[in-house]
């Protein structure tokens, strides 16, 4: 894997060496320049060799102040060894004066042109590498199988390009650092190891407070992996290893982290996608399983329901008669969890579009009011409606559910003497319709408010007759509002002792405006 | 009087009870268990009200109501589950009469019954006086008034056309569908927020309470009734 990835910038000579080759090649130079004097070649021919030699060594040493330095000396060294007076820096023929300058200029223009077009040789061709090395890191992370493999080609990559120690560490889903993270130590020995991960919790915080592109410690540079739904975790380089001054270097670490966090986001969103996949068919199976037994249940309960009802009517022992009355008592009760499940497999099943219409809500409490006094016709139960009519788009047995769990828990906690009550309110300002339903019942007990809508929570008072079946009744009235884009609260009742349920439901941009009517009498 | 009814319900512990119920309340029972059957008693035995199960194994209901009323008006009273409100609209639209909720309690039932009962008297009797009340509720079909408690009660002619086809079904289940054709005619469609809005206005003042209605009452889903006692 390391094979293709690796540095292909030429670098820079060490500070000794340059000075070395310079000398050489001015040496060099005035050796020729000697010959040619020597053979009686006019001097021109010598300012051209420094000129060259100038070349060289900016070349070669990748340095332009050696070609400064060496411009300057190459025209001293012309001045005294060959013009006229010779071993002197004194000159007999003024036209030598322009021959020196224009020697210094050209040999400071070629140094600087020649500095210039390596510096953009050496920027363009470490761009290249740059991005090769990026491109093959990304290509090799397309092929990885899963998260271990992507840590461990980011690891390979980001060691062998930027020759560092270098660390893959994951969080996982919950944004928890994972415990361990695979490590890979910088040429010669190139080791690979799993290093534990030391203060997990702070260095999680530390992450995530992060204003700044990195995070440093002690011994390590911290780069975030950051994904579409958070930290992924973060890439850690040895701070001996690299110099964080280097825009260009720090730069490129950016890329490879990016490339590395799109693997990673990637892979982490397919898993997630395949498991939610799983999960919604096995929902689904779920649901219709315990749709068809449902349905199934309600056959013989009709039977038990009404045999029970006509036995209740033969009995003369009040023994009988109790006993009879709690037989159907709780068929009533196992009708009204079948009814619940049934709806909560619907909205389950129809959970991007409930078949909302605009419906009045005042026939749907009419509706549900009948339907609670068939179970308990000893309640009387009061309504509150505004005069005004007004249409809420909503699907109405799924509203009328709601309506009836929300009564059958107040009738629950409240004697029959006393006042259950739906109390319901336009509001046109927010734009939607409030319905409470009240009881002067026991109230709900403060460590049991936050958990009321929970599912299959019961209170757990020692009371399992009365908690029985409340649990998925709220939690399912939840799960209807909320599906209606309204929202649900349970609270004691400020002004006298009781529980009030109220819950909204939004009209927002329906176009259904109120409409008076006059009563007609 | 010792009325034929007879019951197609192929759950035995159901047909047991619709069985006992009824001839508790002195009716005599016949009973069938799947569609074919049903629609041969209905014909062979003097057949006065059918208590019919939309759920039979060997024929849709909506074919068993169809098929006996090409020969007969007995009142037929469906079955059927909660949440099936497409098939109780089904088979009202077919000519069934009324329908039960499963589960159902034998008040309910006898309820039923009992407005079926009226029905057939009703058919017996034709439209004979050119009014018709229920409780409080007067209609004069001659003068096409509306009359709360003796008092003359102020309806359009919208409210009153729906009133009168209510008191032409008293205690019978009509659907939206059939509500909004009889009103508006076939071709308007389904939408229902009109027929809504003037239930409500009517219902403002019919009723004492409109979201607790003791005359017509909302059948969610399916339709309306109006409540003869």
């Amino acid at each position: 894997m390391s094979d293709n990835i690796g540095p292909a910038v030429s670098r820079k000579p060490g500070r000794f060496t340059a000075l070395l080759i310079s000398l050489g090649i001015f040496a060099g130079a005035s050796f020729v320049g000697y010959l040619f004097h020597i053979m009686g070649f006019p001097d021109t021919n010598v300012v051209v060799v420094y000129l060259l030699a100038i070349l060289l060594i900016v070349w070669s040493t990748k340095r332009f102040l050696y070609g400064l330095f060496f411009s300057v000396a190459t025209t001293f060294t012309f001045n005294y060894f060959f013009s006229e007076p010779r071993f002197t820096l004194s000159v007999n023929d003024p036209n030598y004066y322009i021959t020196f300058v224009t020697m210094l200029v050209t040999a400071l223009i070629t140094s600087i042109l020649t500095s210039r077009i390596q510096r953009e040789a050496h920027h363009a061709q470490k761009k290249e590498s740059e991005i090769r090395a990026i491109n093959n890191l990304t290509n090799h992370l397309t092929d990885a199988r899963d998260a271990e493999e992507i840590a461990d080609i980011a690891v390979r990559s980001i060691g062998d390009v930027l020759e560092v120690s270098v660390g893959c560490l994951y969080f996982d889903e919950t944004g928890n650092p994972e415990n361990t993270y695979i490590f890979r130590t910088k040429r010669p020995e190139q080791r690979e190891l799993r290093r534990r991960t030391e203060k997990a919790e702070e260095l999680r915080w530390r992450i995530n407070e992060l204003r700044t592109p990195y995070d440093e410690t002690d011994e390590f540079y911290d780069f975030p992996l950051y994904g579409k739904d958070g930290t992924l975790g973060i890439i850690r380089i040895a701070r001996e290893d690299i110099d964080i001054e280097d825009r260009d270097l720090q730069e490129l670490i950016h890329s490879m982290v990016d490339s590395v966090a799109m693997a990673v986001d990637r892979f982490r969103f397919i898993r997630q996608e395949i498991h939610s996949r799983e999960e919604i068919v096995k929902e689904r199976y779920r649901a219709n399983l315990l749709r068809a037994i449902s349905h199934d249940i309600r056959t013989p309960l009709t039977g038990i329901i009404g045999t029970s009802e006509i036995l209740l009517g033969k009995q003369k022992d009040p023994e009988a008669i109790d006993l009879t009355r709690r037989i159907q008592s709780d068929a009533q009760w196992l009708h009204s969890m079948v009814e619940n499940i049934l709806n909560l497999t619907r909205i389950q099943d129809e959970e991007l579009e409930l078949k909302k219409q605009p419906e009045a809500l005042e026939e749907i409490i009419g509706s549900a009011i009948e339907r609670v006094r068939g179970h308990a016709p000893q309640y009387d139960i009061d309504v509150e409606f505004p005069e005004e009519f007004l249409l809420v788009p909503m699907d109405a047995k799924l509203i009328e559910q709601v309506l009836i769990n929300l009564m059958d828990n107040a009738i629950k906690h409240t004697p029959p003497d006393r006042q259950i009550r739906i109390l319901v309110e336009n509001d046109s300002k927010a734009r939607l319709q409030r319905i409470r339903v009240q009881d002067e019942g026991d109230g709900i007990s403060e460590e049991d408010l936050p958990y009321i809508f929970e599912k299959f929570y019961t209170s757990g008072s020692n009371k399992p007759y009365f908690a029985r079946g409340v649990g998925l009744g709220l939690a399912i009235c939840e799960t209807i509002i909320h599906a209606h884009g309204g929202t649900i609260h349970a609270r004691n009742r400020a002004d006298k002792q009781g529980a009030e349920f109220e819950f909204t439901l939004p009209y927002g941009g329906e176009t259904y405006e109120p409409e008076h009517f006059d009563r007609g009498r | 009087m010792n009325q034929n009814i007879l019951t197609a319900e192929d759950d035995l512990q159901i047909q047991s009870f619709i069985d006992y119920a009824l001839k508790h309340e002195g009716y005599s029972c016949i009973t069938a268990s799947n569609g074919e059957e049903a629609i041969r008693k209905a014909r062979e035995e003097n057949t006065a009200i059918m208590i019919l199960d939309l759920g039979l194994p060997d024929m849709d209901g909506k074919e068993v109501i169809r098929t006996v009323r090409l020969e007969s008006q007995m009142p037929i009273i469906v079955v059927s589950a909660r949440d099936r409100e497409s098939e109780k609209i089904a088979a009202l639209d077919a000519g069934a009469d009324d329908y039960l909720t499963k589960p159902f309690s034998a008040t309910e039932l006898m309820a039923r019954i009992r407005v079926a009962e009226r029905h057939l008297k009703n058919q017996i009797r034709q439209e004979d006086s050119g009014g018709s009340e229920v409780r409080e509720l007067r209609i004069d079909l001659n003068k096409r008034l509306v009359y709360l408690a003796e008092k003359e009660l102020h309806v359009t002619p919208m409210e009153y056309q729906l009133l009168e086809y209510f008191f032409q079904n008293i205690g019978k289940v009509l659907t939206t569908k059939s509500i909004i054709e009889v009103l508006w005619g076939k071709g308007y469609g389904s939408d229902t927020q009109a027929l809504r809005s003037l239930m409500a206005g009517l219902r403002r003042k019919i009723e004492k309470n409109p979201a607790k209605p003791e005359y017509i009452i909302t059948e969610i889903g399916v339709g309306y009734r109006l409540l003869d006692q």
